[in-house]
């Protein structure tokens, strides 16, 4: 058997080499991306000073729709000039509408293939728009560096060596840990084992059989048996009155949404507000099931997840709600409703207000909705009962800044109490409140 | 001992069957007092298009579904919501906005009724950070976390998007434009005035 200090050293060096090796990987991938922009930066054909001017009209003005050498919202631009006369950009990026309304050929097909989207117009003076081609044919001349800068600037192809380094740093942890628990079972049995072993040679042999024939009548004692029914009575009882209180309370009620719409794409990883498809949630009673008019403000361009091609079978559904035809992009007549199940059922006898919580009492959705950002699918995560929303109203403070109702009402309640004003001095426990 | 054994066998299969009452996954649970829970009035957020749902404490029969249908057969789909109905106006401070969503030159005219009111800024800015900023990022810059993935959102303080009006921002975000959508169903008029100021700080800044 290796000694235990062996062990623990070993275990030390690995641990304590992790960093370093970590440390290495995420300063050569910083290297690369360095190395990648200087190749960019050699060039001599163009005047340097007008491809600089052309480079920051681009970036600010062009680089939101267009790439050199990858379609995006426009086509890709690299080697434009080979492609179309310089008279002809100028009067597109001027006015691309003018153009495609006098009937020009390839505006209209470029127009058509492009999904009808228009181009803005620009109003940019002749020597602008061309610093601007100047630029795009410098960098088309350095075809392959522009190719290096948009593999490596792209976020997936930084951020996996970080991510490698993460899950190896977890390994090691768990090895380490692992190893650890080992060295202290190794050191507990040799200690069990040298007492043992001291016992059994005070006792003359006998000790271990003696001890197990007393462990044999101590399990039929009648002492024994009572202590076992007591603890499993109360445990049942116990699991009795739990589930006689949950009758009536759906808490962790998760069904299956029609979509299979993630809170934490949306509201977690893109960090869009609640209230943008909640929009009842601050005006009216209900938070509101976004109509899917709101899904299209973003699901009429974003079409799949995780920016593969095609349309994901989910997104696919909600155009089909709404009659829409990502090709053409048109809408039909031919409507339905998406029958989304409802989570929070709170009994028609109970009278809650979103707007009173959230937009008065300034609330968080995830005081009582739980951590929503983080739900693929979303559970009732609040019991929602009436001594759950009574408990709430006496231990919380009316939130009273800033806001000119409350002024008087304060005013009388400290000249009673020095405690805050919690809800329930303002008749937050009274029964019409919310029963009526 | 026999009797005590016997007594809690009991206790434990009544309390395993109450804890088959709990909600979990796609079961709600079982309701303490359903006639309390489900509404008979139409509920504009849920609707039972099932007409046999709640058949086994049905209350009044004679209607000819159970107690918890809870659908407007007159209109589409059976729902218990509805829009208004086309042309109906609003109680409020403003008329209808009516220019139509081609007509975007039209708008640039428009006056913005907080027009030089530096007091509603920061109004504009929370609803900005609520309804704009995940595609045109917290400074204009069209860098918002949507933004990034969608692509093509021009900055606020660049080129002709700078000098756009007031009326102008006000229609787009109305109407929506190109690739942006409409927001006028999520926005009322008053909000989107307040949006439309803290914007033209942004194209200033």
């Amino acid at each position: 058997m290796p000694k235990p200090y062996h062990l623990v050293a070993i275990c030390m060096a690995i641990f304590f080499s992790t960093p370093v090796l970590l440390g290495q990987e995420s300063d050569s991938s910083v290297v690369e991306t360095d190395s990648a922009v200087m190749v960019n930066d050699t060039d001599d054909v163009f005047d340097p000073n007008v491809v600089s001017a052309g480079k920051e009209l681009f970036d600010n003005q062009c680089a939101v729709c267009h790439q050199m050498t990858k379609r995006v919202v426009g086509p890709a631009l690299a080697g434009i000039s080979d492609r179309l006369e310089e008279e002809w950009l100028i009067t597109w990026i001027r006015n691309s509408q003018q153009l495609i309304g006098s009937g020009d050929e390839y505006a209209n097909q470029i127009f058509n293939d492009y999904s009808k989207l228009t181009m803005q117009a620009f109003d940019l003076s002749d020597s602008e728009i061309k610093s601007i081609l100047t630029y795009i044919k410098s960098e088309t001349a350095n075809g392959s560096a522009v190719e290096d800068v948009v593999a490596v600037s792209s976020t997936t192809s930084v951020s996996v060596p970080q991510e490698d380094g993460f899950f190896t740093a977890v390994v090691v942890m768990i090895i380490f840990s692992g190893f650890l628990i080992l060295v202290l079972l190794i050191l507990i049995r040799s200690v069990i084992t040298k007492h043992k072993k001291e016992k059994h040679f005070n006792e003359h042999g006998g000790s271990v059989i003696d001890l197990n024939a007393k462990e044999v009548s101590f399990l039929k004692s009648n002492a024994f048996l009572g202590l076992v029914v007591f603890i499993f009575t109360a445990i049942a009882l116990k699991t009795l009155i739990d589930g006689a209180f949950s009758i009536g309370v759906q808490q962790g009620y998760q069904p299956t949404q029609p979509i299979n719409y993630s809170h934490k794409v949306h509201a977690g990883d893109f960090e869009i507000d609640c209230n943008y498809c909640h929009t009842g949630v601050k005006k009216s009673r209900s938070a509101n099931i976004p109509s899917p008019n709101i899904c299209m403000n973003c699901h009429t361009d974003i079409k799949n997840v995780g920016g593969q091609d095609g349309i994901s079978p989910e997104i696919s559904k909600i155009y089909a709600a709404v009659d829409y035809n990502p090709d053409t992009r048109e809408y039909g007549t031919n409507t339905k409703p998406i029958e989304w199940v409802r989570v929070h059922n709170l009994p028609d006898l109970a009278y809650f207000n979103h707007s009173q919580h959230v937009d008065v009492a300034e609330m968080e959705c995830q005081t009582c909705h739980g951590p929503i950002q983080e739900m693929d699918v979303v559970y009732q995560y609040s019991n929602l009962t009436m001594g759950w929303c009574i408990n709430c109203h006496r231990e919380t403070d009316v939130n009273t800044k800033g806001n000119g109702y409350y002024d008087n009402l304060v005013e009388l309640h400290n000249e009673k109490s020095k405690e805050p004003m919690k809800v329930e001095d303002i008749g937050g426990l009274e029964c019409a409140k919310c029963h009526y | 001992m026999r009797k005590a054994i016997h007594k809690t066998l009991v206790i434990a299969f009544v309390a395993a069957l109450i804890v088959g009452c709990t909600a979990k996954g796609e079961d709600p649970g079982t309701e303490f007092s359903p006639q309390m829970y489900h509404s008979t009035a139409y509920e504009p957020l849920s609707q039972v298009v099932d007409e046999s749902q709640g058949d086994w404490l049905d209350s009044n029969p004679e209607d000819g579904h159970g107690e918890f249908y809870n659908s407007n057969p007159y209109n589409a789909h059976g729902m218990t919501m509805r829009e208004p109905v086309e042309g109906t106006v609003r109680r409020g401070k403003y008329l209808p906005y009516r220019i139509a969503k081609d007509s975007v030159a039209q708008a640039a005219g428009l006056i913005n009724p907080y027009e030089g009111n530096p007091d509603i800024i920061p109004q504009g800015k929370a609803l900005y950070d609520r309804f704009c900023d995940h595609c045109h990022g917290a400074n204009g810059e069209g860098d918002g976390l949507v933004g990034k993935v969608l692509l093509g959102i021009p900055k606020y303080n660049v080129g002709a998007t700078k000098e756009l009006p007031a009326g102008h921002i006000f229609h787009v975000i109305t109407h929506g434009i190109r690739r942006m959508g409409a927001h006028g169903s999520q926005l009322s008029e008053d909000e989107r005035w307040k949006i439309v100021s803290y914007v033209q700080t942004l194209q200033n800044q």
